[in-house]
């Protein structure tokens, strides 16, 4: 046990100072807040405005473009979807008439930035009566979606209030038919108690599955780094003449994982920084976090973040334990590293699923079971002893990981040479 | 004399080679006990086996040491063949990792690493990494590291390789204070000569299997005055081929020669006179070297060669 401190202490002490690890851990929430808030800065300065001139051959729909109705928003979903639409400004030209296009689309394509179109879209005299009229926009790029959509939409609500109006429906009435319903989404736990924000819940179980991911990846290379370097700069005889393999790995892995969680611990301290001053961040994405986020998630992400770490730390573990070259090393873990990050991958079906079978079963099986529990008691409420049985399930398998890796460890460290087959890593556990 | 380890018929092997094949021994305390051998003979891979990072397919190795006080891993020191320190650690850590892993507290380690560090003019490179150091100097590091700890059985493989000159003597006053000290040491090494200078019993092996092993004096007494050590001017490549000559090794102006059974060296140096002129003549036990190659036998140790 006190050798084990031993090694944890250096693990941590020499992995802490390093400069990338300093670098990291204040860089990169700077980075991540960077890449959240910069696309939305430069739409707020109009850098996505777009100019585009309405050809109206009806020459009624002026309003749907110079005052159009703007919804108000019923959900977070409807906020952040407006406040991505809205900074992207347009700016019309509208012309009241079936005018000649030749002059506007040529305005497209002139060099000089004074005037020039990005898109004209006719709308035809008969737009009003026949039904089959169709909509035609020119653009430069025809991949910009968004604005047409919203063209799209823009003049289609107009065109539906003249043809109802053509029918004699008023105004109040047409009022009533065009307003839509709004889906307010109510969680129902066992307790009864109801819980809004679901669609929250969505997200953060995204952003903290990949908060769970990240860490784990760079922990996990790390460790299968630290213990090839071990190899290689031939410390390995001298510790393990000092120290049993399961105190060295023991050691090395939990003292890799505190410097993980030292690193999150300092992400969160400076999101809740950043989240008390004006949450400058939080608020560009459209979500209160504060408001949504429910007390387990608090509990049960610690716990499960523990376990899933340590569970793939242990799997690079081994890699490193077996192999002789971070090379031959990344190419044995590549295929294992898709297998276990599986959740990940389905996290879309599980979230929106937590309580089908195949969630169920993930989430109390080895290797996948920690972050998939995670997930589900984020979103849903699964019943304790399924939690307790998925705590239990991994804390088995991480046991079970570091006694095959501190066999493996003992034959592979000294032995050089070519990466050793399955069968052959099956024999050293054998034999150690 | 009571014994700090033994070592009963051990054996290891690896895919298809039995790299030891039955070798047994006894350390007595406060000797210098050569184990020596060429390269590939089996002397890493047994001391990997009493260091304890290997496990014996079969025999025993028995601690011999006064009980309590921590482990047996925690009583040995032990310099590897493969040197090895954490490139990115300072040497100050790096010593205290290395006695803090011994069981040993840092804060009664501290005092000591000044010590030694003064000891081998290291002083200066108190708090340099290891990777800036050369690499003698990453070898005092590392023997510090495995004495720091006051460990009762020191185990030393090839101690000496990679040193220069006045290092490798250095490192002999060393062993011998050691010694003096009262701390048993095993030595490993294919330098024979260097183990004649400081071993109190030798164990040599070949391929696995102990050839012979005791007490020094008694190991080259048995042999008998039977070598001849000349110094001469003129070509003495003849000697080699005069009767009653075992083998020799014959160099410019010197010579070692093994007398077979019964020869008689006034014989050699009345032929030797006819060709040379004759500096020094002197009969003497054999070498280690010597007597490694008569165990061993000439032949063997040529096609060995050959094979390799």
């Amino acid at each position: 046990m006190k050798k084990m401190i031993v090694v944890f202490k250096r693990e941590y002490l020499q992995a802490v100072r390093r400069k990338m690890f300093i670098f990291m851990t204040f860089a990169f929430p700077a980075l991540m807040a960077a890449l959240m808030v910069i696309p939305s800065f430069l739409m707020m300065r109009g850098l996505g405005e777009k100019h585009v001139a309405i050809l109206d051959g009806t020459g009624k729909l002026h309003d749907a473009y110079l005052h159009p109705v703007t919804r108000t928003p019923r959900t977070d979903l409807q906020r952040m979807q407006q406040r991505r639409e809205v900074p992207q400004a347009m700016q019309f030209d509208y012309v009241d008439h079936a005018a000649d296009p030749k002059p506007y689309l040529a305005r497209m394509t002139q060099r000089a930035k004074d005037g020039q179109l990005d898109g004209v879209l006719i709308v035809p005299s008969d737009a009003l009566t026949n039904p089959e009229s169709h909509l035609k926009y020119y653009s430069r790029t025809a991949t910009d979606f968004i604005s047409q959509e919203r063209l799209s939409s823009m003049t289609n609500r107009a065109v539906q209030r003249f043809r109802l109006q053509a029918h004699g429906i008023g105004p109040d009435v047409m009022n009533q038919v065009m307003t839509e319903m709004t889906l307010d989404s109510v969680q129902l736990s066992k307790t009864g108690e109801e819980q809004k924000g679901g669609s929250a819940n969505f997200f953060v179980g995204f952003v903290l599955c990949a908060l769970l991911i990240l860490p784990t990846i760079v922990s996990g290379l790390d460790v299968m780094r630290g213990i090839i370097q071990e190899k290689t700069d031939r410390v390995v005889e001298v510790l393990i003449s000092s120290v049993t393999p399961s105190q060295l790995l023991i050691g090395k892995i939990l003292g890799t994982a505190a410097v993980g969680l030292t690193q999150i611990s300092v992400w969160l301290v400076m999101l809740g920084g950043i989240s008390i001053y004006g949450a400058a961040v939080i608020s560009v994405a459209g979500i209160n976090l504060s408001q949504f986020i429910r007390l387990q998630t608090f509990i049960y992400f610690p716990i499960f973040f523990i376990l899933a770490f340590l569970t793939y730390v242990c799997i690079y573990a081994i890699g490193g334990a077996a192999c002789n070259s971070d090379r031959e090393a990344q190419q044995l873990i590549a295929p294992i590293t898709m297998v276990m990050f599986l959740p990940w991958f389905i996290l879309v079906v599980l979230i929106t699923n937590p309580d089908s079978t195949l969630s169920t079963t993930f989430s109390m099986s080895p290797v996948f079971g920690p972050m998939t529990m995670y997930v589900r008691t984020l979103v849903s409420d699964p019943p304790p002893i399924q939690i307790a049985v998925s705590i239990v399930v991994s804390i088995a398998t991480i046991a079970l990981f570091l006694w095959v890796t501190a066999k493996i460890f003992r034959v592979g460290i000294l032995s050089y040479g070519k990466r050793p087959t399955i069968p052959e890593l099956w024999r050293w556990m054998k034999v150690a | 004399m009571p014994h700090i380890l033994a070592v009963r018929d051990i054996v290891k092997t690896f895919s298809h080679v039995r790299a030891v094949d039955g070798i047994s021994f006894t350390v007595q305390r406060g000797t210098i006990t050569g184990l020596l051998g060429r390269n590939g003979a089996g002397k890493t891979t047994t001391i990997r086996m009493i260091t304890g990072i290997f496990m014996p397919d079969s025999g025993s190795i028995e601690w011999g040491g006064a009980p309590g006080g921590g482990t047996f891993r925690d009583r040995v020191g032990y310099l590897p063949e493969e040197r090895g320190l954490y490139k990115q650690m300072k040497v100050v850590e790096q010593l205290l990792f290395l006695a803090e892993i011994k069981g040993r507290r840092a804060a009664e380690v501290r005092p000591l690493i000044d010590r030694w560090l003064e000891r081998f003019e290291l002083v200066e490179k108190r708090d340099a990494k290891v990777e800036e150091l050369s690499k003698g100097n990453q070898q005092k590091v590392q023997l510090i590291g495995t004495l720091l700890h006051d460990p009762e059985l020191i185990i030393l493989d090839e101690p000496q390789s990679g040193l220069d000159p006045v290092n490798m003597v250095l490192v002999r006053n060393l062993l011998r204070e050691l010694k003096d000290e009262g701390r048993t040491i095993l030595l490993s090494t294919h330098m024979m000569g260097e183990a004649e200078k400081m071993a109190d019993e030798i164990i040599l092996i070949h391929r696995g299997k102990v050839v012979l092993d005791g007490p020094l004096e008694e190991v080259r007494g048995s042999f008998g005055l039977n070598t001849l050590h000349m110094e001469f001017e003129g070509d003495g490549a003849f000697l080699e081929t005069l009767p009653q000559v075992k083998h020799a090794a014959v160099s410019n102006n010197t010579a070692e020669i093994a007398l077979t059974e019964g020869g008689d060296p006034q014989k050699i140096l009345e032929a030797a006179m006819g060709q040379l002129r004759i500096r020094k003549f002197e009969l003497a036990a054999p070498s280690l070297e010597e007597i490694f190659i008569d165990r061993v036998g000439v032949e063997t140790l040529a096609a060995e060669e050959m094979a390799r």
